[in-house]
């Protein structure tokens, strides 16, 4: 299933900036990622939020996440993510130019 | 094309959105900080050489003032580097430095005038480190679409700043 979403902030800069479309690919129960994946999920504080996964805990299904800008959240303020959290991963990035 | 697309349909379907969230407010970019700082970093040459000559004045005195100015003067170097940095990773994009093809080489002498102004107190170096930096704000407000003017500062040294017009 495919399912088009629009960026609000910068901390995924410079690679996906504000106002950028990104199409993201999910199938329910079956929740594959990989480090380096770029995925977006809910999250309880910050809301629905994209990032980029950086570790993952395979013994507990968890997956460590942080934006690619210098001064996005890093992955301890988010803590780890589990899959039922996460809506897709990133397979299509559009922006304007 | 398909972005266009996309950015019409937006408005009417209006897709959900995913927020890339930061520490800090982004967006927030101005090189007038580093360019005060440039100019503190000349202000500190000249007070280093005024220093010199002046009596009467201890020895621990002339110490003391002596290691607070060049202590400024380290500090306000290496920040105005920083500063530029940051606006230059963060904020100028492909299609900034594909308009300004210049940026990057300017990026790399304001580095080089910085770290040269940290370690002489040649005033000529300083002043260019302050000019580059200049020209990097001229730069950083045209890709905002924003005039500039050229003004003294209203405090000593009293160089010329680029100010945007708003």
């Amino acid at each position: 299933m495919l399912k088009i979403w629009r960026i609000n902030g910068n901390s995924m800069s410079p690679e996906i900036q504000e106002g950028d479309f990104v199409v993201i690919y999910h199938i329910p129960f079956l929740k594959r990622f990989n480090l380096g994946d770029r995925i977006i999920f809910r999250h309880p504080i910050y809301g629905v939020l994209i990032k980029t996964i950086k570790q993952i805990d395979w013994e507990n299904k968890l997956f460590w996440v942080a934006g690619e800008s210098p001064h996005s959240l890093n992955s301890q303020k988010i803590g780890p993510i589990e899959a039922k959290q996460i809506f897709g991963k990133v397979i299509w990035h559009i922006h304007p130019n | 094309m398909f972005y266009q697309v996309l950015a019409q349909l937006d408005n009417m379907v209006h897709f959900p959105r995913a927020q890339a969230h930061c520490d800090v407010p982004c967006g927030i970019y101005d090189p007038i900080t580093a360019q005060i700082a440039a100019l503190t970093v000349v202000r500190m040459v000249d007070l280093i050489k005024d220093i010199e000559g002046k009596e009467p004045l201890s020895k621990s005195d002339y110490h003391n003032s002596l290691s607070r100015y060049i202590t400024v003067k380290e500090e306000h170097a290496e920040k105005a580097k920083h500063e530029i940095r940051v606006i230059w990773g963060d904020y100028f994009k492909a299609q900034h430095l594909e308009k300004f093809p210049q940026t990057n080489e300017l990026v790399h002498k304001i580095m080089e005038l910085g770290s040269k102004a940290r370690q002489t107190t040649d005033r000529k170096i300083a002043e260019q480190f302050v000019e580059a930096i200049n020209e990097f704000a001229q730069i950083f407000w045209e890709t905002k679409g924003i005039q500039t003017k050229r003004a003294k500062a209203p405090y000593a040294p009293a160089l010329e700043l680029v100010y945007p017009i708003l």
